[in-house]
């Protein structure tokens, strides 16, 4: 079994760090993993996405032309990646910044006020936690457990006084889609 | 019976001389042996050669060698005191090497100051290929590609690198010499000695700029080889020191 | 954290630590991207351990500056990409010469020219037959995950001072950029004990020249043999490569760095679909498994090659296979990486096209 996941915002929403959270997450579940972000002509426009791959057996490409969940933080990543949703996938969206619009009916919708919750609980900056929050409650496989070994992973010893802050946005946005 | 002359144990006792008859190589060469000798260093030594008549200096020391591809004489002798800071470290090259092709190696080194010691024998052409135009040919001089006379308008103006050099911060001692008399040769040891000796205080990097003659290529007999030297190279090339933060 | 641990990192980065646990004395590069993390990482890390570093004013100067530190004995390298690599040519040819233990790291980008920083894989051809003038080879090592990009880095420098050769670990774009996890170890390899050769200062010995001007035209044709013959014992030694399914196959999807992954992914998609087959990858490119992929082309299994040029290593294993069997291409010169759905369609119009009388 594979997934992949595209994660996408502009410049400053955290994406590539929501991304490493989540392959590193993936990764102490035992699971096979890539993470890769997108450079050249795709980095202009101010958007920033990243690729998530996990697969129970070697991940068998890096960078694919469609994806399992589209994780999109403004509006155009919405408008660019919802193309790019296999059929049956699901887009995850923040409602903050994304119209809730819905240009096909083949794909899922997910909407959460991601951005506002963030602002709630004190800075914007949470937004990303907040929307791998919300991933893991539309994504089985995505374990809070893990997320949250993750994120003190990736904070380190550094930053580890974020770390209450940024369990209470992941927590808070895993329980976000239940509240709408 | 006391000995008063003797080859330099810094040199090998079976070398052949291979350089043209008033080539001043075999001088430097010699002084160059002289101060190891003096300093103790031959067997810490460690000589990164050029390419040109220079390449064969590894025939004549007894010292560890490695031969650069041309101009990166400097970068490689950065890499030998890099990977063992303890050794004492030089370059051999002529102007082509250091100051046409190697310049950008040249000059980085003195920018960073390296601990090592550059000599450049200064002849006015590229000697092994045949007496060709290079960076410090002089205003007027005829060579095989400048068969009118270094001018202006096609070549600009020939580089004086004992100068440069002494510009850079990280150069700690840089001088111009000449082997065309006595006292200048003795002047010559004098600051091919200094030069190493703020390797080995690790101030910085010493240069050497030392003109010497091309007999062949400039159609002379080496006493008119020398006499060039003192007489018409010195006006464009002036002997002195031009850097020494030893004296400080 | 144990030195077992699991650890999700960019290639780059694993690039660096590894030559950093390899023992790496120097380190000397010149920026340039995809690779610029590299040297990044290491300008603080080796200046921590208290060894060698040098932002060097070029890759001329760069490459030089390693043969100096190796000429000593010493572990040391740089990395850089493609077009930059160019510059190190002359170089290669030197230390291949001279048979000095460089290891470079070559983070493929796209060319010919300035190219850009998109992923490709063009330079097999001058990794494996080298720009530097004369006759001389290069092991060159082509990992396909974050994981081999530190094995492959332990074995460059393993390999580099055992034969005294120049090694180029070919990496590219991709792997460079992504994190995969993966374990570090210990340098798995035993040191090499250079004193035979290293420059260290003519005490109590005769001096020592590392040189490659051979004024005698008989020694310069024994040096060249001599190099010759040393990668005949590296070729017998060395060779290396990984074989999936290939027992049963038809046909046997080639590729090599990190092009391997999507090769395997479409031999189990075109194997559900009930066609057999299998996959070889190569994992050092130089020296080839020319021999067994000959076996292989010998009983009968035809070769498709994958790869993101306009056929470079398509044809080694052309030459390898030696016309017992057929070789075809599947290619794109740079950029998006060939999708398993791309390659799994290519090859089944290859089988199309090859084996229509047969079905």
């Amino acid at each position: 079994m594979e997934k992949n996941f595209i994660l996408a915002g502009f410049g400053g929403q955290g994406i590539l760090l929501a991304g490493t959270i989540l392959a590193n997450a993936f990764m102490l579940d035992d699971k096979n993993v890539t993470w890769y972000p997108c450079y050249g002509a795709e980095m202009r426009g101010g958007t920033v996405n990243c690729e998530v791959v996990v697969s129970d057996t070697e991940v068998s490409s890096v960078h694919k032309k469609d994806c399992d969940y589209a994780l999109v933080l403004n509006q155009q990543s919405f408008d660019r990646f919802v193309e790019h949703v296999k059929i049956g996938g699901t887009i995850v969206a923040n409602s903050t910044l994304v119209s809730e619009t819905k240009p096909r009916n083949d794909i899922n919708y997910v909407f959460a006020p991601m951005g506002k919750l963030a602002n709630d609980l004190g800075t914007s900056k949470v937004t990303n936690v907040v929307s791998l929050g919300v991933l893991s409650s539309v994504v089985d496989t995505i374990s809070i457990s893990a997320l949250k070994l993750a994120i003190e992973k990736v904070l380190g010893e550094k930053k580890k006084d974020l770390l209450p802050l940024n369990i209470k946005a992941l927590l808070s946005g895993a329980e976000l889609i239940a509240k709408v | 019976m006391q000995q008063v002359f003797s080859i330099p144990k810094s040199m090998k006792e079976d070398f052949k001389y291979t350089f043209c008859p008033g080539c001043d190589h075999g001088i430097a060469i010699r002084l160059l042996a002289e101060v190891l000798d003096e300093l103790g260093i031959q067997d810490k030594a460690i000589c990164a050669a050029s390419i040109g008549c220079s390449v064969f200096i590894y025939d004549f020391l007894n010292v560890d060698s490695i031969e650069a591809p041309h101009g990166r004489a400097a970068a490689e002798a950065t890499g030998v005191k890099r990977a063992r800071p303890e050794k004492v470290v030089f370059t051999y090259q002529g102007d082509g090497d250091f100051a046409s092709i190697g310049l950008a190696e040249s000059m980085h080194a003195a920018f960073r100051g390296e601990r090592i010691t550059t000599l450049m024998l200064n002849n006015t052409t590229y000697g092994m290929t045949g007496g060709q135009h290079g960076p410090t040919t002089m205003m007027g001089q005829i060579t095989t590609t400048s068969p009118t006379g270094r001018n202006r308008e096609y070549y600009g103006y020939p580089a004086r690198m004992a100068e440069q050099i002494a510009l850079a911060d990280g150069c700690a001692y840089s001088a111009r010499v000449a082997l065309d008399s006595i006292p200048h040769i003795n002047d010559a040891k004098k600051a091919i000695k200094q030069a190493f000796q703020v390797q080995l205080d690790g101030i910085g990097l010493g240069f050497v700029e030392i003109l010497s003659t091309c007999p062949t290529n400039w159609h002379m007999t080496p006493e008119q080889a020398h006499e060039r030297v003192r007489n018409e190279m010195v006006k464009t090339f002036p002997l002195g020191v031009f850097k020494d933060l030893s004296e400080k | 954290m144990s030195k077992n641990d699991k650890v999700l990192i960019k290639g780059n980065y694993a690039i660096a630590q590894a030559a950093v646990n390899a023992g790496c004395e120097c380190y000397f590069g010149y920026p340039i991207t995809p690779q610029t993390e590299i040297g990044e990482y290491l300008s603080g890390k080796m200046q921590e351990l208290k060894r060698g570093y040098v932002c060097a004013e070029s890759e001329l100067a760069a490459i030089n500056m390693v043969i100096g530190a190796v000429s000593t004995g010493a572990k040391a390298m740089t990395s850089s990409s493609s077009c930059a690599v160019a510059l190190m040519q002359e170089a290669l040819s030197y230390a291949a010469s001279d048979e000095l233990p460089v290891v470079l790291v070559n983070v493929m980008r796209a060319g010919p020219g300035l190219g850009y920083i998109y992923p490709a894989q063009g330079d097999y051809n001058q990794s494996v037959y080298g720009g530097g003038n004369g006759d001389y080879k290069i092991v060159v090592l082509a990992p396909s995950t974050v994981q081999e990009c530190i094995d492959l880095t332990y074995r460059a420098f393993y390999l580099a001072h055992k034969y005294r050769n120049p090694v180029i670990l070919l990496a590219d774009g991709l792997l460079g950029q992504m994190m995969e996890p993966a374990c570090f170890g210990e340098y798995p390899y035993p040191e090499i004990d250079n004193s035979s050769w290293e420059l260290s200062g003519a005490k109590n010995r005769n001096s020592r020249a590392i040189y490659s001007c051979a004024k005698d035209e008989q020694k310069q044709i024994e040096h060249i043999n001599h190099l010759f013959e040393k990668f005949e014992l590296i070729s017998k030694n060395e060779t290396s490569w990984e074989e999936f399914e290939t027992e049963d196959a038809d046909i046997i999807l080639t590729a090599f760095g990190s092009m391997t992954r999507n090769i395997k992914a479409a031999m189990k998609v075109l194997r559900e679909k009930g066609l057999r087959v299998g996959c070889l990858r190569p994992i050092t490119l130089s020296p080839f498994p020319h021999q067994r992929i000959n076996q292989l082309a010998k009983s009968g299994k035809d070769f498709v090659v994958v790869e993101m040029n306009m056929g470079q290593m398509f044809k080694d294993v052309r030459y390898a296979v030696n016309g017992e069997s057929k070789t075809e291409l599947i290619n794109r010169p740079v950029g998006e990486w060939l999708k398993v759905e791309e390659i799994v369609s290519a090859v089944e119009k290859i089988m199309e096209k090859n084996y229509a009388a047969s079905v």
